[in-house]
């Protein structure tokens, strides 16, 4: 901060309250990114507080993180300046909710959690079981494109949200889209804000399409001695009449976590595992059950599971939380997430034992059959640094995912600071379009106010 | 225009792709809009690597750029406003990949939506935006005006269908965003540029999603006797989370016209139906097509039919997608809108919608997609007319106020382009406006491309100002 901290503070609480800058450093603690830690916790109570934030914030040359629940703060690049933590949850209210119309407009530091609890009594959802999710709020879901299984049929956030409302790094109150269920009107520039980190603009209000809760759900598991035959299964089912709702493919590593404090006896976790949720009429459901039988044993498996509704839920929480399960077993884990063609899944994923075999390294993904791998680079038990291991395989990993065979999108997601800094750039290799994301970020926020240095290109 | 930039284009192209002569130019006036505006010159390139080269000499000219697809467009997207270069895309017509395993494509803009689909149809796949003119319309316009159609209800608009593109910036670079894959690294560029009405860049390439064709469809045509009933039926379908893949609305008025000129089946004497589809597995179809009819039965509909077979079908849906054209026998003109509103606000802004028509002594025929409350209000009109014109924008604006009231947009699936850009104030604050502004600066610092569209003109926008040529472009006389 360039002018004594006190005066800077002095006129922060004017603009958002006393009590609402923290600076005790318990709470800055809280709010660290890359062992970065911000010299106050600001808590603005609407759009305009924020908005008059962020003009004193560029006026001052200051650098702000937005942020909400904290749980994401560890994605991206770490920060290049990082003077306030620009804290969003008091802003956690349900602003318009027309189950009629089956939209919705929330407050960015409302938790997803209760924000679902809320829908369900209306017998409605949104798509988004994200990590997290006793903690995470809709702006850093929003903000961080958080990744659902649910994608595989309703698609990512940006095919459900509807608009927002945003100030600019300028301080500017702004928005975009609108809350109707169908608008091409202007450019769609909410949709710019969808996994920029808060680089471009802190999020204040998002619009969404809500959906109704399906009548009935039913998920199985099959099991497959390799991965071949397991992507075998799921593409048969992606060119079948069948429209599951979640198709995830687990290796042997990511099942063993998935299925092992409450795992029905019956699943063998030492195999590939397919789990497929299908949701609709119940005759509908009955026809997956019957169809998916048939499949899974045209395709060598092993088994065709069926769950029960308590361990339906148990597993969904389990795929929903797989970040957090992989760091709560181990923090120095390096987890990708990695978009790719389902035909080029198999490839990767030889690609990846190979590069973790090599390297010292354990293994365990979880993939999204529509498109999105998760794969956890574990340090073995007995290797006490192993940053610069973790560091030479994620490098590894970008250089794969760059052959023409593969051509998939990499980024590392998660990773402790020191990989971080070891591996170089979390973002991979630069590209040609990052040149346009910088002219976006020029328009938004040309103070460099928000989050500097977080986002790929060293935005 | 400057002879020696035409000399330059046709250096560049071939004679037999540049038209300056009035008689063809005349032909690239206008589009499916109201609107009219002279290009200067036609350009037909054949690779983007003429489309770039295209975009350097627009821009040492100071000439302004304005690409075409069909020129089918309903907003006036496609209209040389201020004249210069019309840069038609027909030429760029290739399926350049079908990927069915990973249900992608990559076609040029030029390609027609309904080719693409046929194309893949033995795949089992298609491409879901469906606009109305889907047998001419072309990918490129569909991407540059964010097209729907009636599935979108079910499957959303052109950019949820859109993975990547290929660029030709405003100073002719070229450059690639998004790809094939579901998540790509970085802003979602995508979304940025589908929809943007060709003021940002040129498109050269697209990427977009196949969908796999649904095991059953069945599609129902619901006749009431009363509006009321009718926009009351799609509420109740709304409130019940039921989602169909189409539910469309035509008024007595509209279908009278449709069945004398398509002989679709539609009844006459009613005062409106909605023609509802629902598509999936077999067991949802039956299920869905079981509790729609319920609905509507419970709203008075007189009959609700299902269509036997795929003819009986495909003639509903000719009817519905010509609706434009048979209103078009009635007039000779019409102006079509595109206002969205929340779904549960039908019955009162169709109410809305015929108080205006009397308040103006207007003709308007009503073809929804009511199922996402979209609305397509068709006022029928004489241009020769000057006051009757000037009535049908009066009653137009009246009835954008009144989608905007209930908190709904000014454009759906149509665009803004020079129809809607002075009532994009409606619907966004100067704050608003000022940062798309600034956008469009971004990628479109000159202002040639597409001027006139989207944002209003207004003061010191900058719309039509365009800089003067660099100093290096002395040659051009």
């Amino acid at each position: 901060m360039s002018r004594p901290v006190q005066a800077l503070l002095t006129r922060l609480e004017e603009i958002v309250g006393g009590a609402r800058v923290l600076t005790d450093p318990e709470a800055l603690a809280t709010r660290q990114v890359d062992h970065l830690r911000p010299s106050a916790i600001i808590q603005p109570a609407d759009a305009a507080q924020t908005a008059e934030v962020l003009r004193f914030a560029a006026g001052e040359k200051l650098a702000l993180v937005p942020c909400g629940g904290g749980t994401k703060l560890g994605i991206g690049a770490p920060p290049e300046r990082y003077d306030l933590a620009l804290d969003l949850s008091r802003m956690n209210h349900v602003l318009a909710y027309d189950p009629r119309d089956l939209t919705l407009g929330v407050e960015p530091g409302m938790r997803i959690e209760n924000l679902l609890r809320t829908l369900s009594e209306q017998k409605q959802f949104l798509p988004l079981a994200v990590p997290f999710s006793d903690r995470a709020t809709i702006g850093g879901i929003v903000a961080a494109n958080s990744s659902s299984p649910l994608r595989h049929s309703y698609g990512g956030v940006r095919d459900y949200c509807l608009g927002m409302e945003f100030v600019t790094g300028e301080g500017v109150i702004s928005k975009g889209g609108g809350r109707v269920v169908k608008n091409v009107t202007g450019y769609d520039l909410h949709k710019l804000l969808i996994g920029s980190l808060g680089t471009l603009a802190v999020i204040t209000r998002v619009n969404f399409r809500t959906f109704p809760l399906p009548p009935a759900q039913g998920t199985f598991v099959a099991s497959f001695s390799d991965a071949e035959p397991a992507f075998s299964f799921c593409h048969a089912v992606g060119e079948s009449v069948l429209a599951p709702q979640i198709i995830e493919v687990a290796d042997p590593g990511t099942a063993h976590l998935l299925f092992s404090a409450e795992t029905p006896a019956r699943i063998e976790p030492q195999q590939w595992s397919v789990i497929i949720t299908a949701a609709g009429q119940s005759s509908v459901v009955d026809r997956h059950a019957r169809e998916l039988g048939r499949m899974a044993s045209a395709a060598d498996a092993i088994e065709l599971v069926p769950l029960t509704d308590k361990e339906t839920s148990s597993i969904l929480a389990r795929i929903r939380e797989f970040p957090r399960l992989i760091l709560e077993a181990a923090p120095a884990a390096a987890i990708f997430r990695i978009g790719v063609l389902p035909t080029a899944m198999p490839f990767l994923l030889g690609q990846l034992s190979k590069l973790a075999a090599q390297n010292h390294l354990d293994l365990a993904t979880l993939t999204r059959a529509s498109g999105i791998v998760f794969a956890a680079f574990l340090p073995k038990e007995e290797n006490t640094a192993p940053s610069a291991d973790l560091a030479k395989a994620a490098n590894e990993v970008f250089h794969a995912c760059g052959k023409p065979e593969i051509s998939a999108s990499a980024m590392l997601e998660w990773c402790p600071a020191e990989v971080k800094r070891a591996v170089g750039n979390v973002w991979g290799p630069p590209r040609k379009d990052f040149a346009l994301m910088q002219r976006v970020k020029n328009v938004f926020d040309p103070q460099n106010v928000l989050s500097p240095g977080r986002f790929a290109g060293g935005i | 225009m400057q002879p020696k930039l035409i000399r330059e284009l046709v250096a560049l192209l071939g004679p037999k792709a540049v038209l300056s002569q009035p008689e063809d130019l005349m032909l690239y006036e206008y589009d499916g809009s109201v609107e009219l505006g002279a290009p200067e010159c036609i350009v037909l390139p054949s690779s983007t690597r003429e489309v770039a080269e295209i975009a350097r000499l627009a821009r040492l000219y100071a000439t302004p750029l304005v690409g075409r697809g069909a020129g089918t467009g309903l907003s006036g997207g496609a209209i040389a406003r201020n004249g210069g270069i019309v840069i038609v895309f027909s030429r760029m017509n290739r399926i350049l990949e079908i990927d069915g395993a990973n249900q992608r494509a990559v076609v040029q803009p030029g390609v027609v939506n309904l080719d693409l689909s046929r194309a893949v149809e033995h795949l089992g796949l298609y491409f879901a935006p469906d606009p109305s003119s889907q047998k001419s319309c072309t990918i490129g316009g569909n991407v540059a005006e964010n097209s729907g159609g009636p599935h979108t209800l079910a499957y959303g608009v052109t950019t949820n269908h859109v993975t990547g593109l290929e660029l030709v910036l405003s100073d002719g670079e070229v450059v690639r965003i998004g790809g094939k894959t579901v998540e790509t690294l970085g802003y979602d560029l995508d979304g940025l540029f589908v929809g943007s009405e060709g003021t940002l860049a040129l498109v050269t390439e697209i990427t977009v999603r196949l969908s796999r064709k649904p095991e059953a469809v069945k599609t129902l045509l619901a006749v009431y006797e009363t509006l009321d009933d009718t926009t009351e039926s799609v509420v109740d379908i709304t409130v019940r989370a039921i989602t169909p893949a189409a539910c469309e609305m035509l008024d007595g008025f509209t279908l009278r016209a449709v069945e004398d000129f398509v002989h679709a089946g539609f009844p006459k004497d009613c005062a409106a139906v909605l023609l509802i589809e629902v598509e999936g597995l077999t067991e949802a179809v039956e299920a869905q097509a079981a509790e729609i009819t319920e609905v509507c039965r419970l709203h008075h509909a007189r009959e609700v039919r299902v269509a036997r077979d795929d003819r009986e079908r495909d003639l509903l849906w000719k009817g519905r997608k010509n609706a434009f054209g048979a209103l078009g026998r009635l007039s000779p003109m019409y102006y079509v809108q595109d206002g969205v509103i929340p779904r549960t606000r039908l019955p009162e802004t169709l109410r809305c919608i015929t108080e205006v028509a009397c308040k103006y002594d207007l003709q308007i025929g009503n073809i929804f997609h009511a199922g996402d409350g979209n609305l397509h209000p068709l006022i029928l009109f004489d241009e020769r007319d000057r006051a009757q014109f000037e009535r049908v924008i009066a009653a137009g604006n009246e009835i954008m106020k009144h989608c905007i009231a209930v908190g709904g947009a000014l454009t759906g699936e149509h665009g803004v382009g020079m129809e809607k850009n002075e009532l994009m104030p409606l619907m966004f604050t100067p704050d608003d406006l000022a940062l798309m502004q600034r956008v469009r600066a971004a990628f479109n610092p000159t202002g040639l491309l597409n001027p006139g569209k989207v944002l209003p003109l207004g003061k010191g926008c900058g719309e039509i100002r365009v800089l003067p040529p660099p100093a290096s472009a002395s040659t051009p006389a």
